[in-house]
């Protein structure tokens, strides 16, 4: 019972094993969603490739790196204008993309010359850029192109710049996650390690698994600046490739996105012995316990203490307001994994919503366990959710807020149900204090919104009106 | 002043070109089979199933969803790393299959090849009849239609996918040839829904029976009391089998469609009129005259009226505002040379007009470019097989001066960082509210983009308090 087949899975009934429903009393142990297993086809499932877990989730994020897709045009141009990640250098990484542009040819006699022409090309168009990151596509991969090979000779006839790998191909494991596995160990070999911080205070650590969506990074950097404690790398909002090569260098790695980053930490701590703390950033209840964590392990319990307090009486009441008004709200979050377990609870606590349902498209076993023990009872818990299933859980929890992506919130407007952009946000960021208050706004604006009462009238039926909504002044 | 240089200019020349470099910066269209994709969710009850990686579907239905606002259902294979080694023709088999079950209304699955699939070799045809054998025991009163679209993305671009789609699905459903329906077949290309209910429109008010292929209509839908979600073409099954008995076909995008119309003839001698793309007075008037001639009905005086109304608004801004302005172009092939047409006729000078794929031998003989050579007062600068970089680099290097500039919106970085006025058209402008909904082509989409352009300039004269005065008594 507790694993659930949707009527629209009767032809697909494996997809029982990745459906949860939790229930009381149960050892939720025993029901744990099949999860980064192999996508059933024709399903309309949510997932991308692992060719954009790199690009697109971490890689593009740098702000002073060329992001060299050898491949056809198609994986640079749909990996480009997809993403919400400024830098404080007029968002170098929003702005470009760049391709090998491959062609029949290149495939049938190999690629490796148009990509170290597009490499040299792409050095001399924008001569104050020095870093590349190069990735290999489906059809580079398949035809065997030797792209470290390149990387080599261009770096040795350019001796002023710097170029990063990646062999990570659409088809390589089962979603976007794969990418971001094959990124972060690359990285931790081939880079970390190869340059060396100017130490500015004896509080060091690496902040990993934050894309600065919105200004996240940027945000919660002012923390670190009010708490004294010097970031080496940022993994990867608003971060510089060079950064990230003195990642060796810091006591202490702390992890948001564990799904995305938890592999470089992982080796952060087996290869320099450096710790890893996670922490959840979003919600007030999460960011002050990760303050005080961070904070303990430096022995600067009262800086600590001391920024909670001044955050805590600056965004508190405002949070708040919304909590009264959005408490009992039932809300669902279909992302990418992480945010499943980061949220579930955070909204719950701080702003008294409810989740009813979940769906992640990349997670891993391991972030299920986390989300089913954080999340509540009566709720769905779903691996690699696929539209059918998202109509059906609709009807079956009947969400006041769906937290997802514009594709899918474009579908669920026509239910007459809001969405908040749960990957690239409404207005961030949504990270810290200030961001949760932030993310309290917009779901507040979501769901008293009246249009979706005024959608649902018809006005050939003359007793039908719309609710009356009452918003008030925040 | 320009307009002095420009009067004495003795010999203007209209240069083609392909671009220099090999590789490419910020690209100016998908790859083929993105287009596929957009030319499969023109027809009703049809899921394009796309042959490769996630990414290959996952993005191209986002960056649809970002211009339309609208989610559209597009499949995958879902191909993973055993499939890229061992084949993947099962994946095929797998996904028709579940799209059959659980889509009980499916008519219609165009099979999208990938730059992956087409390198391991998948035998696309051969699969389709093992499919079809299987939907036969499994559905044997179902007519389900499987089309092969091959778009390796290492060849063309979105556009010569599109096309692609368009008659291979045309192949598959247009069998043979009944009963004169006194119809015409009309492709317009890859157009807005504005441009679809204006040739609609059009059609109507000349008493002409017509289908538009493909229709997308309804890519603008609505939030219905009932929550309907009518997103999908309205091209059916029915209307490309009946396409055969047609009275003519015209076909407006020569790049876009095109060939369907080619082959509409050469099968079922349905006559093909490959027209002027109608942007701008004269390209309308040539096709609504063509239509007249080979309908035998009149043109009405409402587009009489129209045309006039539509001179009258151009008139109040050509000479005062809009002349020896200079405008660079770019975009869809078809869409490009009609604008620059459209251009001259408003006395704007489309200096640079740039194409982005590698079709060049076709547009180096396409006739409406050979006579822009006629047309033109002053020097310009056809490149194709061009990206973003080409214009973006002109500009910064100060080797090109423009004060406009026209196309879609991955460009608008160059306009932004540049302080030019830039006009949204063609696909995709996701960063301009409801542009799919207004027409371009026409009398009454000239009037519009004229006065889209002309607000565009006033509001730049505001801002940059530029001349800002002239508009008090305009």
């Amino acid at each position: 019972m507790p694993m659930v087949l949707l009527k629209c899975d009767k032809d697909i009934p494996e997809r029982e094993k990745h459906i949860y429903l939790k229930a009381p009393d149960e050892d939720t142990r025993e029901y744990l969603p099949i999860a980064n297993a192999a996508t059933i086809p024709g399903t309309l499932s949510e997932r991308g490739c692992a060719f954009c877990g790199a690009k697109l989730v971490i890689g593009g994020v740098l702000k002073d790196t060329i992001q060299m897709i050898h491949g056809p045009i198609g994986c640079a141009y749909d990996t480009w204008h997809t993403k919400r990640y400024p830098t404080d250098n007029g968002h170098f990484n929003m702005k470009y993309v760049w391709s090998t542009d491959m062609k029949e040819s290149h495939i049938v006699f190999g690629g490796e010359k148009r990509l170290e022409q597009s490499m040299n090309e792409a050095f001399d168009e924008m001569p104050e850029v020095k870093r590349m990151i190069v990735y290999t596509t489906c059809p580079t991969a398949l035809i065997g192109d030797d792209i470290k090979a390149v990387a080599k000779k261009v770096m040795k006839d350019r001796p002023d710049v710097d170029v990063f790998t990646v062999e990570c191909p659409g088809f390589s494991g089962v979603s976007q996650s794969k990418g971001h596995h094959v990124l972060n160990i690359g990285w931790v070999n081939e880079k970390v390690g190869t340059l060396e911080p100017e130490i500015t205070s004896e509080y060091t650590m690496n902040f990993i698994g934050d894309f600065n969506i919105q200004g996240d990074t940027q945000l919660l950097q002012t923390y670190w600046d009010r708490l004294g404690i010097q970031v080496i790398g940022h993994f990867t909002g608003n971060a510089n490739y060079d950064d990230l090569r003195k990642m060796h260098r810091a006591k202490l790695n702390v992890v948001n996105c564990a799904r995305s980053s938890g592999y470089i930490a992982n080796e952060l701590k087996k290869q320099y012995g450096i710790p890893r703390l996670d922490i959840d950033s979003w919600g007030f209840s999460y960011m002050a316990e990760g303050v005080r964590k961070i904070c303990a392990f430096f022995g600067i319990e009262e800086r600590g203490e001391q920024l909670i307090a001044e955050e805590e009486a600056k965004w508190k009441p405002k949070l708040d307001w919304y909590k009264e008004r959005l408490k009992g709200k039932k809300m669902a979050i279909w992302t990418g994994g992480p945010r499943l377990w980061h949220w579930t609870k955070s909204v719950e606590d701080d702003l008294g919503i409810k989740v009813v349902a979940m769906s992640s498209k990349f997670g891993h076993e391991e972030d299920f366990e986390k989300v089913i023990a954080r999340g509540q009872e009566g709720t769905y818990y779903i691996d690699d959710g696929n539209e059918l299933e998202f109509f059906e859980i609709i009807d079956l929890v009947k969400p006041d807020v769906i937290f997802t992506g514009p594709r899918v919130g474009e579908l669920v407007k026509k239910l007459h149900i809001p969405y908040v952009n749960g990957h690239g946000y409404h207005n961030g960021p949504y990270m810290g204090f200030e961001g949760f208050v932030n993310l309290a706004r917009d779901t507040y604006n979501a769901v008293y919104n009246p249009l979706a009462g005024l959608a649902g009238v018809d006005i050939r039926v003359p007793e039908q009106v719309a609710p009356i909504l009452l918003r008030e002044a925040a | 002043m320009s307009d002095c240089e420009t009067l004495v200019n003795p010999s203007p020349e209209v240069k083609v070109s392909a671009k220099a470099r090999g590789g490419v910066i910020n690209p100016m269209y998908d790859c083929q089979p993105a287009g596929a994709q957009y030319a499969g969710i023109g027809v009703t009850d049809c899921i394009p199933l796309v042959h490769g990686g996630q990414g290959c579907s996952m993005f191209v239905r986002l960056l649809f969803a970002q211009h339309f606002k609208e989610n559209f259902d597009i499949a995958s294979t879902s191909l993973h790393e055993e499939s890229a080694v061992f084949g993947g023709v099962r994946r095929v088999e797998e996904g028709v299959m579940v799209l059959a079950k659980r889509y009980p209304e499916l008519r219609v699955i165009p099979i999208i090849t990938t730059c992956s699939t087409e390198v391991i070799g998948d035998d696309i045809e051969g699969t389709i009849r093992s499919c079809q054998k299987a939907l036969k025991a499994e559905f044997p009163e179902r007519e389900l239609y499987l089309a092969p679209v091959h778009t390796p993305s290492f060849k063309g671009s979105q556009v010569t996918g599109y096309s692609e789609c368009v008659l291979s699905m045309f192949k598959t459903i247009a069998k043979e040839k009944t009963q004169p329906n006194g119809k015409l077949n009309i492709f317009p290309g890859w157009v807005n829904p504005g441009d679809v209910i204006l040739l609609k429109r059009y059609m109507k008010e000349m008493g002409v029976d017509a289908k538009i292929f493909m229709d997308t209509e309804n890519f603008d839908s609505p939030m219905m009391p009932d929550k309907a979600v009518e997103v999908q073409g309205q091209t059916t099954v029915e209307d490309i089998m009946d396409s055969a008995n047609a009275l003519a076909t015209f076909a407006l995008a020569r790049y876009e469609g095109g060939t369907t119309g080619a082959w509409l003839e050469k099968t079922f001698e349905v006559p093909n009129h490959l027209m002027s793309t109608p942007y701008g007075i004269a390209n309308t008037d040539a096709l609504l005259r063509k239509i007249s001639e080979v309908t035998g009905k009149p043109i009405p005086e409402s587009l009489v009226r129209e045309r006039g109304i539509a001179l009258d608004a151009l008139a109040d801004l050509a000479h005062m505002f809009f002349a020896n302005k200079k405008v660079a172009i770019y975009g869809h092939p078809d869409l490009v040379i009609g604008l620059a047409e459209f251009c001259l006729e408003v006395e704007l000078e489309p200096v640079l007009l740039l194409i982005g794929d590698d079709q060049g031998s076709k547009y180096k003989k396409d006739p409406r470019i050979k006579a822009l050579q006629d047309k033109v007062h002053f020097d310009m600068e056809v490149v194709h097989n061009a990206d973003l970089w080409e214009l973006e680099s002109r500009i910064t290097k100060g080797e090109l001066k423009v004060d406009l500039i026209m196309g879609h919106s991955k460009g608008r970085y160059i306009a932004i960082y540049n302080n030019i006025p830039m006009v949204r058209v063609g696909f995709p402008t996701f960063d301009r509210a409801g542009l799919y909904r207004k027409p371009t082509m026409g009398y009454q989409g000239a009037m519009e983009l004229a006065e889209n352009i002309a607000n565009t300039l006033f509001a730049h004269m505001e801002y940059t308090k530029d001349k800002e005065w002239i508009l008090n008594t305009w």
